[in-house]
């Protein structure tokens, strides 16, 4: 343990001031659910600490068709909200109860995969990012908000701050799955978004976690569902152009071939309960 | 750790070759530099802050051209160090003309010491070839022709394998 000066700030402008005065080796904590286990363990040897719980981020607040989240709203808070479910599902696949009351929504953002498993719901859900910093805040979509693995567009002077995710009707799944039943890391991550109109799909998200270097949007399966009616034929096509679009990796979870598979079995999975006649969470 | 991969740059070969050597443009693309200077014929010693999950720090680094053959060749050697541990390494890249632009083919090895070296490995190489993407990217955008080969190409303009 080498940290020598831990802040607490108790704003926002008081906490962008700590980032612009300690400059970029200020480690920054929200729920410290990644940083922690590092430190204790002499990998990451920090000297200024500064943690955002006192710097009134962390409420949850609907604004007409958007939900402002808080960066450092709790997944426990964000498993209490009822405006946008899939979000619930989201934050009830992942971790545990001890790590969701502490870790946040915007620490997910930055966890690296196979975490990030809000991020991959953020991402079908077309949230948009708030970055705060000395020239005001910034507005970066979730599709745009990763530059690489463990590399974001958040500036060495800016702070994520909010998450605002519109409110819609479509219909939504999330799929986790895991070598557990909970507390699991991912083998793949799943959420999808389709839009109706008419009887036939008018817009399509389908977003995959821990088969990339950061949470992505599978293109050419969303380009194959708009306009269908998510018939057994399109479902399949979308699930096997997912799994070609995915860029899995090996671990200690997986292999980069059964990541693969699974990305394509649970797009498919997922599409199914939106199909015409199917049960689906948030039809 | 083993790194290499192909990128394609919308600039001349010599112009990438001249910004690869100049100390002010590499002030500006490599990913956290803070300063940069050029302190032999080939020699460059500088500060880089990362700002990672968890993970804050700042290196010094030592960069020497050892053997170039402009605008086509050039081996470097190079060293990181910092409060996380060092990496040392060296590296070749090759330019040739790809239409307009210029392609580069780097490939390089490094070994990685101190407390670095207990990350997971699939971490360090995922970041190593990240920042290196992310440097190649700004180079481009900051050269004449910047971004349009890119943009022309098929897929993927970068490719990239590692292996520890």
């Amino acid at each position: 343990m080498t940290v020598r000066s831990y802040y607490l700030p108790r704003s926002l402008p008081e906490a962008l001031g700590l980032l612009a005065a300690r400059g970029p080796e200020l480690l920054v904590l929200a729920g410290g659910t990644v940083a922690m286990p590092l430190i204790n363990e002499g990998i990451s040897l920090p000297d200024e600490v500064m943690g955002l719980r006192m710097a009134g981020l962390d409420r949850i607040d609907r604004e007409g068709d958007v939900l402002r989240i808080g960066a450092t709203t709790t997944l426990t808070q964000l498993l209490n909200q009822d405006a946008i479910p899939v979000l619930r599902e989201a934050a009830r696949n992942t971790a545990s109860w001890s790590v969701r009351n502490m870790a946040t929504v915007g620490g997910n953002l930055f966890t690296p995969p196979p975490g990030g498993d809000v991020a991959v719901a953020l991402l079908a859900l077309d949230a948009d990012v708030v970055l705060a910093g000395p020239a005001g805040r910034r507005i970066v979509p979730m599709a745009e908000f990763y530059t690489g693995f463990m590399t974001n567009q958040v500036g060495e002077d800016e702070l994520l701050v909010e998450l605002r995710v519109p409110v819609r009707d479509d219909g939504t799944a999330y799929l986790k799955l895991g070598r557990k039943h909970a507390s699991t890391p991912s083998v793949v991550t799943v959420a999808v978004r389709v839009a109706w109109h008419e009887q036939r799909v008018s817009e399509a998200r389908v977003a995959l976690g821990a088969v990339g270097p950061h949470p992505v949007r599978a293109a050419g399966a969303e380009r194959l569902l708009v306009g269908s009616g998510l018939e057994p034929d399109v479902i399949e096509a979308a699930a096997a152009s997912a799994a070609r679009e995915s860029r899995p990796f090996t671990d200690g979870i997986a292999t980069d071939w059964y990541r693969r598979r699974m990305a394509g079995l649970f797009v498919r999975r997922a599409l199914e309960r939106l199909a015409p006649g199917a049960r689906g969470e948030g039809r | 750790m083993k790194i290499r991969g192909t990128h394609t740059l919308g600039a001349r070969r010599d112009a990438v070759f001249a910004a690869i050597c100049d100390p002010d443009a590499l002030l500006a693309v490599i990913p956290g530099c803070r300063d940069i200077e050029q302190v032999g014929d080939a020699e460059y010693r500088g500060r880089i802050s990362l700002r990672l999950p968890g993970v804050v720090g700042t290196y010094r680094t030592v960069v020497r051209l050892v053997d170039s053959d402009p605008p086509a060749r050039g081996d470097l050697e190079g060293e990181l160090e910092g409060s996380l541990g060092s990496i040392r390494g060296r590296a070749t890249f090759r330019l040739t003309d790809a239409g307009e632009g210029t392609r580069i083919d780097y490939e390089g090895e490094a070994v990685i010491g101190g407390p670095l070296a207990r990350f997971d490995s699939r971490f360090v190489e995922g970041l190593a070839g990240s920042l290196i993407d992310q440097g190649l990217r700004n180079m481009d955008s900051r050269l004449p022709g910047g971004g349009t080969v890119a943009l022309e190409s098929q897929d993927d303009p970068t490719t990239r394998e590692i292996r520890a």
